[in-house]
């Protein structure tokens, strides 16, 4: 049959890096806040990490209205649990209701590209690295989005983390400190504005402890 | 599919203090199958000019030969050794010759120069030079490579440091590649 | 098969094939996806490129050099496909030192313009190279545009690329006519500089090639916007080292000297 008229593409790309990492009681979740489509910079000032719970915390690249559109069902299925079970969600709880959302648009998904990091209840670090229709999985460190392919190999280079199909279990948090994990986090990002067009502008660094939230900036590639 | 993937490979360059390094992983699949996994992909034009090829396996072979043959009228002609920028001049004549109907492969070149300089250069498919002072990749690993390298590259190392940072970013990135692999050969010079 | 030059298409139909099969999608090449500029001053021509060569998203060279040398007085920027722009110009540059040893005279713009729109025409835009040809010969400063079809344009002020329409905002608000030598270059990396901020095929460094009468200054590297902007203060370290599974030294043949032998023969 002849197509009569051009198709509609509800999908678009605005590209950006995430980064989590998880230690032993702290968790690093970064993101840089460049917003791009095609070859043109949307906004140089865009954060891409969310605050789902008090020690959750969600990074996200690909479309931004899917994304946003994301972070506001989970955070309106978040205060339901809260009324309901007057307590905070637990990280790892969040993490299986974002892998069930995803999952629930399966054949229409949200494109977005998502690392969830926070802590859990004995307030170890946790990292869970999602695909775009809610296969997850929990590790010790991700990347996701425009740059990942860049990160990923030096993430594994320096926080080569044991086989999960390890008997009996191995821990899969990182052996760095917090002040390394967050070095590492800036020479990845770094590395990867030199070579993706996508990732630059301004880095954001979230990281997430016992003692709170706390917030870092760093500047990347503007060109 | 792009037909770059159908048979994988890795390839990087990288230049030290008066010394270079080239490596390649050893895999020869036919997509998702692997074929060999002792493959050849970098060649050795004369003692100090290496030529390392990635792409589709047929090509690389066909363009291996036919550069070895120019290679060795040249040297019947001048009585001497190329340059590896002339080497460089050459390749990129020979794959522009075919602009509409290229060689589907992408070459990387190291050579040492005659004041002992190393010369580091890649090509797209169609002969469009990329010469580079620290490093160059190739291959289906190559996005892989660039984050690896763009990390470890340091300036002026020696050649023991210069094999380390090479093998840790070819190994670290042919991982994370499902279409290259089974370990890799290093030539320092 | 030696070819005796010109294209060759001989993979042409076994490339097809492939695509047609389905086996493959066709392959992409190396994009300059580019800012280049030009504009015409007191005393000549000033030409402006960025420095960012992309294949797809990943920037394949950082530093890559688009100001292109066609004759002494004659130097042209190129984007589109780097092999195409990077041929085009070669060729074009050849022809007109052939032309310069044959009629001992300094090249003109308009031969080397006619030369490039005459090969871009022929191929129909198959070869894909926009161009600002810039120059200054015996009638003065010229600066044209070429687009890849093989149309031409001839401009007090010109932008090509991905990134020209951020580079034209800042001609169509700064340009008059009579600039000086230093104000040109100000405007000129001004433009480049806007499209390698704001528009992602364009980046690192901006390249200025300034021809006058009977003289030329190739700027390279005339501004460097983009240092790294973190080294890690103690760097890192391999966990773990290589196994190294055999290793083989050959040793590297010793160069043969030639010594000048000529006085010895006449002794």
């Amino acid at each position: 049959m002849k197509k009569e008229h051009a198709s509609f593409n509800p999908y678009d790309n605005n590209g950006g890096t995430c980064v989590a990492i998880a230690g032993a009681d702290y968790c690093v979740i970064a993101a840089d806040t460049r917003m791009s489509s095609g070859y043109n910079i949307l906004t140089r000032d865009y954060s891409k990490v969310c605050k789902l719970a008090d020690k959750c915390l969600l990074a996200s690249s690909g479309f931004q209205a899917d994304v946003k559109a994301l972070q506001k069902v989970l955070g309106a299925r978040h205060l339901i649990y809260q009324h309901q079970h007057n307590k905070q969600m637990s990280c790892p709880a969040m993490a299986q209701l974002l892998s069930n959302t995803l999952y629930y648009k399966r054949f229409f998904p949200y494109y977005a590209f998502n690392v969830l990091g926070g802590l859990d209840d004995e307030g170890k670090g946790v990292v869970y690295t999602y695909d775009a229709v809610g296969s997850y999985e929990k590790v010790g460190y991700s990347s996701q989005g425009s740059g990942s392919t860049l990160i990923m190999p030096f993430l594994d280079n320096q926080l080569k983390s044991p086989s999960p199909l390890l008997l009996p279990p191995q821990d899969a948090v990182t052996p760095l400190s917090e002040a390394e994990a967050v070095d590492l986090v800036k020479t990845t990002f770094v590395s990867a504005a030199e070579r993706d067009i996508y990732t630059g502008d301004k880095l954001e660094i979230v990281i997430l402890n016992a003692d709170g939230i706390r917030r870092e900036y760093m500047d990347l590639r503007k060109d | 599919m792009s037909i770059f993937e159908y048979n994988g490979s890795a390839l990087v360059a990288m230049v030290g203090k008066n010394c270079f390094a080239i490596a390649s992983d050893r895999r020869l699949g036919v997509q998702l199958q692997t074929i060999a996994t002792d493959f050849q992909r970098i060649h050795k034009i004369h003692d100090r000019l290496f030529l390392g090829l990635s792409g589709l396996g047929t090509d690389t072979q066909t363009l291996y030969q036919r550069l070895v043959f120019r290679h060795k009228l040249y040297q019947l002609r001048e009585e001497r050794d190329m340059k590896p920028e002339t080497f460089a001049s050459l390749v990129s004549a020979i794959l522009y010759e075919k602009r509409f109907g290229p060689y589907f492969c992408q070459p990387v070149i190291a050579g040492l120069s005659d004041e002992d300089k190393p010369f580091i250069c890649t090509m797209d498919s169609i002969g469009a030079k990329e010469l580079a002072k620290d490093f160059v990749v190739a291959g289906t690993a190559g996005e892989s490579l660039y984050g690896a390298c763009e990390a470890m590259f340091k300036p002026d190392m020696e050649p023991e440091e210069l094999f380390e940072t090479i093998s840790q970013a070819l190994l670290s990135s042919v991982d994370r590649d499902c279409l290259s692999g089974w370990g890799g050969h290093v030539y320092v010079v | 098969m030696e070819n005796s030059g010109g294209f060759s298409f001989d993979l042409c139909k076994r490339n097809g094939w492939l695509v047609e099969k389905g086996i493959v999608k066709p392959p992409s090449f190396t994009k300059t996806g580019t800012t280049i500029v030009g504009l015409v001053f007191q005393d000549g021509v000033i030409l402006g490129a960025d420095t960012r060569a992309t294949a797809g998203s990943i920037v394949c060279d950082k530093n890559c050099e688009k100001i292109h040398y066609m004759a002494p007085n004659i130097y042209c920027c190129g984007a589109g496909t780097a092999a195409d722009t990077e041929a085009v110009t070669d060729m074009v540059s050849s022809q007109l030192q052939l032309h310069r040893y044959h009629t001992g005279r300094e090249s003109r713009v308009i031969t080397a313009l006619t030369l490039l729109k005459k090969h871009l025409f022929g191929y129909q835009g198959y070869v894909s190279a926009a161009l600002v040809l810039g120059g200054v010969d015996c009638t003065g400063p010229h600066l044209h545009t070429i687009y890849p079809h093989g149309s031409t344009d001839t401009l007090p002020f010109a932008t090509m690329g991905s990134g020209s329409l951020a580079a034209m905002s800042v001609f169509e608000s700064k340009y008059k006519e009579g600039l000086t030598r230093d104000e040109g270059i100000k405007i000129v990396t001004e433009a480049i500089c806007a499209g390698i901020f704001n528009d992602l095929g364009s980046g690192s460094n901006v390249d200025v090639c300034v021809l006058t009468k009977g003289h030329k200054e190739y700027l390279r590297n005339n501004l460097m916007p983009n240092p790294r902007t973190y080294v890690s203060a103690k760097g890192y370290s391999f966990s773990k080292k290589t196994e190294v599974l055999m290793t083989k030294v050959t040793p590297l043949k010793e160069r043969v000297e030639v010594i000048e032998a000529g006085d010895a023969m006449e002794e």
